[in-house]
This record gives structure tokens, C-alpha cells and sequence, in this order.
């Protein structure tokens, strides 16, 4: 076991990706942090569509921020999967590889040579993830989702917003998450899945993962509400008191659901008389009357600098937090001190810090390098590792292949 | 073998067996993604530290328990006494026979019960610790108390998210549930590199790095130019229409999202609005875009004409990204779901059958499944303390008269 300490899970592994959408892109992102050789297959020219979603990472630099965020550590090659030539290719890296991710419409997929049955026949022993919105199989499974589709089919977008926001704009259509939530979630998924196919000892197998599944386990509460007859809405899933504050200089969010907890906010509000109130002890009187305690806490939290309450909340064991924005992240002593972030040379924009994982281990995810052009590795991977020689790649360009 | 995979055909984690100390959330939801893979977990609980989800909460408005029974479920349950010395040492003799350890106490705690990752591998050197908690095990908020809501606050994500001229939301068991997501997939990924390796480890997840992680474009966007993107309520830049719109029907609600001009012009067609193709305002991405409002209200009077089922059919028949909102009632009663097996009927302690969340993924060759219903409190305690550990009825018994087993 000598040097294994420092080996991450998935050392020597090959991944190919040939994804266009965030939820299998950041698949290969994980998987490539857990210490797989991810290969992206792109379009040539073109590349990934996800190259041109906008913000930009920097209003003078052309890559995305979301494609930069899901391509780190990852190498690109380019091939056109129409063409005979592209096919054939692709076939090449599927015989040196473990796992292939595929997020290619199921119409499409029997055209471009890859339909599961075709790729599992010639592969036993390949783990394929398809991920798409709906999955591989079902009534459903043809049709087109963007995240918001995605995160509306899966039960917390009718859910959305509560509380504070909620009670300000009543009559507004239900608002969802910032960014890809739903779709990052089908791609954490969908690793999952991969990592758990390599657990067993049948060898390869087709995996289907939709990201509508993943988002329904994680909406189970409402369901579970569901089956005690209640069903759930936004109006009714409120926090009965607390919830999202306004202070002198920002936000925070407060969540008392133990008793200890609410006497500490009292505490931390400095005992005021109506907090005293003795029917305020029992936790169902505070759920019955929670409009007027909130009516107390944000006067009240109109007057506290965020920062000097959340301290003095926390030292009460009160939970309470700020809204952090990503400036607040990126200069958090907490964040320093357990590294989340490793700074990745950038062109044109030097070293830029970049999020490195969701977890942390014994055995570190690292980032090593961030996106590239489109094909920038086409030489080392076609030549060097399949062994094709310069005029075949040459060839392959000219016909538009590569 | 364990109970389970002699019991059922052949499943990823058949074989692997977890400890899980986890209580609330996000780490019992990490573990039921496992359970549902085929591990047998056992749920280790007792009546001196009750899962705060088998407690009903009036802050949520009502006085049942929350989400128990949806995440407990396919999972055996023991009851043993951390705040007894012998509780301390059952707890290791059921780690000794594990593969993997669950635990959320806040940190520091397992270290002074003398159950931290050192004591644990001294027991099994290759025993796979993970850690779920608010801030993480080190730096100077580990102590910080958290759920849902503070975890999408100090992450980021909850800041981000709202209308463009309100205030942050604060995300509810989603924000849990997907920590828990990535704990599994952390736990699995210690697996795999157990299985080729040997070597155990331990895992350290924070629930504020995984809300982080949903923001993750957004902080590279700031570290490399200083600027963020901010609230922006269901706009995503240069899409239009790109917004939840009301339908026939209470609170009804369908997404509709346009991503390129090819289904621009479906849409346009689909509405009978072939004078927007000439219109300049909505020429391209942009124009649309810079217009969206004009647009929202127009689409909006459409769909409020139709149901959300209608409109998804017309919109999705010319590959137009269309859904509806679901409740929980539609996705209880949703026939593409329950074909999949992501929702299942389970038939619980009273004999009603109740619509569960099944496995989110389909194996072609070693499918997980739901099984049982949540266990009682110590349901398993014989197995496990006698079957596993090899304590005899009589000693079972002791522990049970002194609270160690409570």
C-alpha cells in the first residue's frame, strides 16, 4: 500500500464526457476532483454550448463563468459524433475507458451510434450514465428542460419563495433558486450512481439518471407532509417566527426550534417585556401567536449591526447567521483557514481562486488545472494516447471530425 | 451477508453495513440515499438524544414529526445510551462491525465520547469516518450551530435567491437534502477508493461549502472581476420568455423557458403570435431579453387560458422547454415517476399504503429499491446487540435494565 495514502478514489480511471448541460458536466467536474481522467468530447469549432451562457467569468475574457466553474481539471477534445470518423474515435477512448457520461437526447442517440443497447453489447464491462431532465425511459423522457423546468418538476419550485419575501410579494409567481440548483443536483446524482456502479462486482451496466428524480427525493418532506393529508404551499410551509431579518446593514437568518434556542434569543434581545410573556414559554403558544413575535424581531432587528449579532447570537447558541454575499465568502477566515478555494491560473486574468469541492477528506481533492479551448488537447490525447499519427489528425480536421 | 441482501436480489452496497449517528436531516438523508443502494444501515438512537425529526416542531406550524419517516425508511434502528461509559463502548463494538460511520454532532463531540476518527480506526484501521456539520470539523466557526436555512445564508445561496427588489429567501430541506447528497456521494467515493485501496478515511462535509458550491460560477465571477450577479428572480440572462406563468386553476403554475431562436419561433407559432417573428423588439436573444416583461405579460395572458398540462403538451410538442409547477399531490400521481420507480407505494405500520420517494436512479443490472417502512425505535436491538455482536439475552437484558440500551 505504499503511496496510497495520497491516491484519490478514482486514480487512473478515464471518464469520457459528452455532455452539453450543466447536470453531466458537473458529474465529470466531481468526478474528475475524486482523481478521474476526465475527457470532454466537444463540438468542433463550436465546442460546448455552455462556452457562450453569459456572465462571463470577466466582461473582457469570452468563457463563461458557469462552463469555467464545471471544466476545471478536465481535458477537451473535439469530435463530431455525425461523422463516421468521430464514431469511430469515440469507440477508440470507450475501449480505454470506465465510464462514459452522456447527456445526448434519447432521440438523437441511436443516429450518433451511441443508444445505450449499442454501446453496453460492444462494452460490458463500461459503467454509461445517461443524464438528462427526465431520464432515459418513461412517458416523459423526450421531453426539454432548462433549469427552471427542471427545478419546478421536481416540487420545491411551487414551493418557493416563504416567509419574509413571500409576505412582501404575495401575489407573484413562485421564484426559484439562484443559478443551476436543480441541475448540479442531478449532477451530484448522477455521480452517486457512477461511484455506486463501481462498487459492485457485475462489471458494466447502464445507469439512468434523471434530474427530475434526484430533485423529488430531495422535495421527500413535502410528500411525506403529503401523506398526512396535508399538502404543502408556500403560505403554509412559512417558519411560524423568524426566518430572514432585516438589520441596520443587511440580513440574517434566525431558526429557533429548541427551547434553549428561543431563550437565548430573548436573552439576546435583551429580555424585552413581551418576550417575558409567560405564554411564550410553550412552544405551541410562540407557533400560535408568530406574527406578532415577528412583528417584535424585525423592529427589533432593524437596530443590530449583522455582524456584532450574529456573534453575540452564537456565543447564546442561538442559530443565526448572515446572508453572506461572495465577497463575504471569498474573505471568510473560516473559508481561509479550510482552504475551499485554490487559485487556478486564468489567461489573460492571472490566478483567479476557484471553489474546489463540496467535501473534504483525508485523501484531498485538488484542483489542477482550468478550462481550455475547445480540442486543446486533441493532439496529446489522439496522438499520444490512441496513437494516431499528425496527418491522420490533420485528416480528421480537414473533413471537419475533429 | 447482511439481513437485507439475503433478502433481495443483488444491489450496489449489498454487503456494506453503516453506523449512522446521524440525527436531523441532512445526514439521515445521506444515509437513506446508502440504505437505498443496498447497505444496511443501522440507525443508532436513543430516548436520552430523540432525532429531532421524531419530535413534532411547532415552529414548521404543525405538531407532526417532519421528515422521518421518508428518510428512516429501509433502515434498522438500535437504541443505545452515548451518556453512558458502556453506551460508548456498544458504540464502537457496532462500529467495529461496520464499514462506514455516520455521524452530526456538532464538532468536537465524538472526540470527547472518545468516538473521534483516531479512536475509531484504533478499533477498525480502515473504518470510513464521515462528518456532517454546519461549518466543518476545523477553522474558527466549526462551533457555529446551523440548519437549512443558516447553512443556504452563510453558503450564498440563499442570498442569491430571491425577487430582484426583495430580500434573501431562506431555503428550506432541499438545502438539507442536498447536503445530504453530496455526503453520499463523498461517502462513495471513500468506498470505491477503499475498494482499491484499503485504506479508510474521514470525510469532513460542511453544509455551507456544499451551498457555496451551488454558487460556485458566481465566486469565480467575483474573484476574477470583483462584480456578482445579484437577485434576479426567475431571469436568466439572455433568455426570454424565462419565467413561471399562471394557468387555469388555484395556484396553478407553468414554467416556460426559451433558450435559442428555433424555439423562440415555435413558441411564437404555438401562440398564434406570428407578428413577433417581424417585430424588431424580440429580433433576437437580446432584444427578447431587454423586453422580457413586454413578453412575460403576453405569455402570461395565454397561459392563463389553458391548463398547465395543455400548455406543456403544446409547448413541449414543438421542443419548447414547458412543465408545470408540481405539488407534492402531482408528483405523488405522476405516471412518469411511478413507471420509474422514483416514487413507490410503501405500506406503512397502520396497513395504508403511503407514495414514498423510491431510488433516483434506474441500474440495468443491480437496481436499488425501497423495502421497508421506518423502523420503531430499537426494532433491531436483538439482531444487532445479539446476532451481530454475539451478546447473549442475558446481558442484552442488563444493558437494557440500566439505560445503556434505552
Amino acid at each position: 500500500m505504499s503511496g496510497a495514502a495520497d491516491r484519490p478514489a478514482l486514480a487512473g480511471m478515464v471518464v469520457i464526457e459528452n455532455a452539453k448541460g450543466v447536470a453531466a458536466s458537473y458529474a465529470g467536474r466531481l468526478l474528475a476532483l475524486m482523481g478521474a481522467t476526465v475527457i470532454k468530447l466537444e463540438a468542433p469549432a463550436e465546442g460546448d454550448p455552455l462556452r457562450r451562457e453569459v456572465p462571463q467569468v470577466h466582461e473582457s475574457f469570452a468563457t463563461s463563468a458557469i462552463f469555467a466553474y464545471l471544466n476545471v481539471n478536465k481535458s477537451s477534445v473535439t469530435l463530431d459524433l455525425a461523422k463516421k470518423e468521430g464514431q469511430q474515435l469515440l469507440g477508440e477512448l470507450l475501449d480505454r475507458a470506465s465510464i462514459f457520461i452522456d447527456d445526448t437526447h434519447p432521440s438523437e442517440r441511436s443516429d450518433l451510434r451511441i443508444a445505450p443497447e449499442r454501446i453496453c453489447a460492444q462494452r460490458p464491462d463500461l459503467i454509461y450514465v445517461s443524464v438528462l431532465p427526465f431520464g432515459a425511459a418513461g412517458m416523459h423522457k423526450d421531453y426539454h428542460a432548462y433549469e427552471l423546468n427542471a427545478f419546478h418538476s421536481g416540487g420545491e419550485g411551487y414551493l418557493m419563495p416563504n416567509g419574509l419575501a413571500l409576505e412582501m410579494f404575495p401575489d407573484r409567481p413562485p421564484v426559484k433558486v439562484y443559478g443551476h440548483f436543480a441541475e448540479l443536483n442531478g449532477g451530484t446524482s448522477a455521480v452517486c450512481a457512477t461511484l455506486a456502479a463501481l462498487m459492485t462486482d457485475v462489471g458494466g451496466q447502464f445507469v439512468d439518471v434523471s434530474v427530475q428524480d434526484a430533485n423529488v427525493a430531495l422535495s421527500c418532506f413535502a410528500l411525506q407532509q403529503l401523506g398526512e393529508g396535508v399538502l404543502e404551499n408556500r403560505h403554509g410551509r412559512s417558519f411560524k417566527y423568524g426566518g430572514v431579518l432585516e438589520c441596520a446593514d443587511g440580513y440574517v437568518q434566525i431558526l429557533t426550534l429548541e427551547q434553549h434556542q428561543w431563550e437565548g434569543l430573548v436573552k439576546l434581545m435583551g429580555e424585552p417585556e413581551w418576550a417575558l410573556d409567560r405564554a411564550l414559554r410553550d412552544s405551541l403558544e410562540r407557533s400560535r401567536r408568530g406574527a406578532h413575535i415577528n412583528k417584535h424581531l424585525r423592529a427589533w432587528a432593524k437596530s443590530q449591526m449583522v455582524e456584532d449579532l450574529v456573534k453575540r447570537g452564537q456565543a447564546l447558541s442561538v442559530p443565526l447567521a448572515k446572508y453572506f454575499e461572495p465577497a463575504d465568502i471569498l474573505a471568510s477566515a473560516q473559508t481561509r483557514e479550510r482552504a475551499m478555494f485554490a487559485k487556478l491560473q486564468m489567461t489573460g486574468l492571472g490566478e483567479v481562486p476557484v471553489l474546489v469541492a463540496p467535501f473534504q477528506s483525508s485523501a484531498p481533492e485538488t484542483l489542477k488545472g482550468c478550462s481550455k479551448q475547445p480540442g486543446a488537447d486533441n493532439p496529446r490525447i489522439f496522438c499520444e494516447w490512441l496513437g494516431h499519427s499528425p496527418s491522420e489528425l490533420e485528416r480528421w480536421t480537414s473533413v471537419g471530425a475533429i | 451477508m447482511n439481513k437485507e441482501g439475503a433478502r433481495s436480489m443483488k444491489k450496489p452496497l449489498q454487503g456494506i453495513r453503516i453506523a449512522d449517528f446521524t440525527v436531523h436531516a441532512a445526514g439521515p438523508f445521506c444515509t437513506h440515499l446508502l440504505a437505498l443502494l443496498g447497505a444496511e444501515c443501522i440507525k443508532v438512537e436513543s430516548y436520552k438524544r430523540l432525532d429531532v425529526f421524531r419530535k413534532p416542531h411547532p415552529v414548521y406550524g404543525r405538531m407532526e414529526a417532519a421528515t422521518f419517516a421518508q428518510v428512516a425508511a429501509n433502515k434498522l434502528s438500535i437504541q443505545i445510551n452515548l451518556k453512558e461509559p458502556r453506551g460508548v463502548e456498544l458504540a464502537k463494538r457496532v462500529v467495529s462491525v461496520s464499514d462506514v460511520m455516520c455521524e452530526s454532532f456538532r464538532p468536537g463531540v465524538m472526540e470527547r465520547l472518545g468516538l473521534g476518527y483516531e479512536a475509531l480506526k484504533a478499533i477498525k484501521q480502515d473504518i470510513i469516518m464521515l462528518s456532517v456539520s454546519a461549518c466543518g470539523q476545523t477553522g474558527p466557526e466549526r462551533g457555529h450551530a446551523g440548519y437549512a436555512p443558516l447553512f443556504g445564508a452563510t453558503g450564498g445561496l440563499g442570498t442569491l435567491t430571491g425577487y430582484a427588489d426583495g430580500p434573501p429567501v431562506e431555503l428550506r430541506h432541499v438545502m438539507d437534502h442536498s447536503t445530504g447528497l453530496n455526503a453520499a456521494a463523498a461517502t462513495l467515493a471513500a468506498l470505491v477508493r477503499k475498494k482499491r485501496t484499503g485504506l479508510g478515511q474521514h470525510v469532513d462535509l460542511a453544509a455551507r461549502e456544499v451551498a457555496a458550491s451551488f454558487i460556485g460560477d458566481a465566486l469565480l465571477q467575483f474573484g476574477a472581476s470583483g462584480k456578482s450577479p445579484q437577485r434576479q428572480g426567475n431571469d436568466a440572462s439572455m433568455m426570454a420568455p424565462h419565467n413561471v406563468y399562471p394557468c387555469v386553476g388555484k395556484d396553478a403554475w407553468v414554467s416556460i423557458a426559451v433558450g435559442n431562436d428555433k424555439e423562440w419561433r415555435a413558441l411564437a407559432t404555438t401562440l398564434g403570435r406570428a407578428d413577433w417573428l417581424s417585430d424588431p423588439g424580440f429580433a433576437d436573444a437580446r432584444k427578447r431579453w431587454e423586453n422580457r416583461q413586454a413578453l412575460d405579460t403576453a405569455v402570461a395572458a395565454w397561459t392563463r387560458c389553458h391548463s398547465r398540462e395543455d400548455v406543456t403538451r403544446m409547448l413541449q410538442a414543438v421542443g419548447v422547454a414547458a412543465f408545470p409547477s408540481y405539488t407534492a399531490q402531482d408528483i405523488a400521481d405522476d405516471p412518469h415517476l411511478n413507471e420509474r420507480g422514483a416514487i413507490q407505494s410503501l405500506t406503512g405500520p397502520e396497513g395504508a399504503s403511503r407514495k414514498v420517494v423510491g431510488p433516483p436512479w434506474r441500474f440495468s443490472r443491480t437496481p436499488g429499491k425501497l423495502e421497508t417502512w421506518m423502523p420503531e425505535m430499537g426494532e433491531h436491538n436483538e439482531y444487532v446487540f445479539g446476532e451481530l455482536l454475539g451478546l447473549s439475552t442475558a446481558e442484552i437484558e442488563t444493558l437494557v435494565r440500566d439505560k445503556v440500551i434505552y
